[in-house]
C-alpha cells in the first residue's frame, strides 16, 4: 500500500475510534438504538474477529489446508485451548508461537 | 503542572487527585494485559510493513488495539481502504454499546469533553467504571469523584498501552522475519476473541462467521469478511430463537 493510503487509514481509523466510542455520549439524548439492533450488535465483534482469524488459519496460499501439516492451524488451536484453560493471553500466545515455530522447523 | 491538571482551588484539587489516584490503582492490575497487547500490536504493525513513522502515528492516534490488529491483515493484503475502515468499525461496535452505558454519567458535559471521554474509553475502563458506579445514587452521576476516577483509569491504561506499543515498534526491527512473529498478531486476536464467545448463540454465530469467511476468502474487496459478519449475526439471532423455542436456554 502507498504511504498516502496508510495515512488515510490512520486518520480514518482515528475517526472510527472517536465515532464508535463516543456514539451515544454524543447522540444519547436525542436518539435511542432499538433494543433488537443493540441486541444483534453484541454478536458483531466476535463474528468479525472470527471472520478475520479463520481464513488465516484454515487457508495456505489461498487453498483449504485443514490438515495436521498446516502449522498455523495447529498453533492457532493450541493457543485457543490454552486461552480457554488458563484465561492468560500471555500463556496462550507463548504456546501458540512455540507450536508454530516447532511445527515449521519439523516441516523444513 | 499539577495545578493545571487538577485546578487551582486546593479543596477541589485534592478531591480530584484522590479520585484520579483511585482510578489509577483500580486499573493497575489490568495494565499487564494492556501492555502485552500493546507490545504485540507494536511489533505486528512493523512486521506487516508499516514504517516506524506510520506505526507510531497509528498507535498514538488510533489507540484501539483490536481495530488496529484487525486492520493489519487487510493492509497486508492491500484491501480497499473502505473495507479496512468498515472492518475496524465492526470490531469497534462493542464501544457503541459501552457508550450507551456511559451516557447517563457523562451526558451533561460539553460536546468536546464527551468526545474526549469517549475516545479514551477502554474495554477494561468501561467494565471497571460501570461495575463500581452502577449502584451509586442517580444524583451522583457525573460527579467529580466519578469523572476523575474514570480519568485516572484512562491515564494508567493510556500510558501502559502507548509505552509498550512504542517499545514494540522500536524493537520490531531487531526481530528477524524468520521468527514468524507476524503470526503473533493472529494469536493475539484469538486470545481476544475467545472470551467474547460466551453462550450458545454466540458460538453458533462465530462458527458460522468462520465458515463463511473461509468459503468467501476468494471474493474481491474482502467481501467474504463482510458476509461473515452479516451471516454470523443472523445465525446467532436465529440460534437464540430456536433455543428459546426448544427451552434449551442460552
Amino acid at each position: 500500500m502507498s504511504d498516502l493510503a496508510i495515512w488515510i487509514i490512520v486518520v480514518g481509523l482515528t475517526l472510527v475510534t472517536v465515532a464508535t466510542r463516543s456514539a451515544f455520549l454524543v447522540l444519547g439524548d436525542r436518539f435511542k438504538l432499538p433494543e433488537r439492533v443493540q441486541h444483534g450488535l453484541r454478536y458483531a465483534p466476535a463474528c468479525a474477529l472470527v471472520g478475520l482469524i479463520a481464513p488465516e488459519l484454515a487457508l495456505a496460499d489461498g487453498t483449504l489446508a485443514l490438515s495436521l501439516a498446516n502449522p498455523k492451524l495447529i498453533a492457532g488451536f493450541a493457543a485457543g485451548a490454552i486461552m480457554l484453560a488458563t484465561r492468560s493471553m500471555i500463556a496462550a500466545m507463548a504456546v501458540g508461537m512455540l507450536a508454530f515455530t516447532a511445527l515449521r522447523l519439523l516441516a523444513a | 503542572m499539577l495545578k493545571r491538571v487538577f485546578g487551582a482551588d486546593p479543596a477541589i484539587a485534592a478531591r480530584r487527585r484522590h479520585a484520579f489516584a483511585r482510578g489509577l490503582r483500580a486499573v493497575a492490575p489490568a495494565t499487564i494485559a494492556t501492555g502485552t497487547w500493546g507490545l504485540v500490536t507494536g511489533v505486528a504493525m512493523v512486521k506487516v510493513g508499516l514504517t516506524t513513522a506510520q506505526a507510531l502515528g497509528m498507535t498514538l492516534f488510533v489507540f484501539a488495539g483490536s481495530a488496529q490488529l484487525a486492520a493489519l491483515p487487510l493492509i497486508a493484503a492491500a484491501a480497499p481502504i473502505w473495507v479496512v475502515l468498515l472492518t475496524a468499525t465492526v470490531v469497534n461496535l462493542r464501544f457503541v454499546i459501552f457508550s450507551a452505558g456511559l451516557q447517563p454519567y457523562f451526558r451533561r458535559f460539553s460536546l468536546g469533553r464527551r468526545l474526549l471521554l469517549g475516545y479514551i474509553t477502554s474495554d477494561v475502563g468501561f467494565a471497571l467504571f460501570l461495575s463500581r458506579f452502577v449502584n451509586a445514587p442517580e444524583e451522583e452521576r457525573g460527579s467529580l469523584e466519578q469523572v476523575w476516577f474514570f480519568l485516572g483509569m484512562a491515564a494508567g491504561n493510556w500510558v501502559a498501552w502507548q509505552t509498550m506499543s512504542v517499545l514494540g515498534i522500536l524493537l520490531a526491527a531487531q526481530v528477524p522475519g524468520a521468527w514468524g512473529l507476524e503470526f503473533a498478531s493472529i494469536l493475539a486476536l484469538i486470545a481476544l476473541t475467545l472470551p467474547m464467545i460466551s453462550g450458545r448463540p454466540a458460538l453458533v454465530g462465530a462458527a458460522t462467521a468462520g465458515v463463511v469467511a473461509v468459503l468467501g476468502a476468494g471474493l474481491p474487496l474482502k467481501l467474504g469478511l463482510v458476509a461473515a459478519v452479516v451471516v454470523g449475526i443472523a445465525a446467532a439471532m436465529s440460534a437464540e430463537v430456536v433455543l428459546e423455542r426448544t427451552g434449551a436456554g442460552a
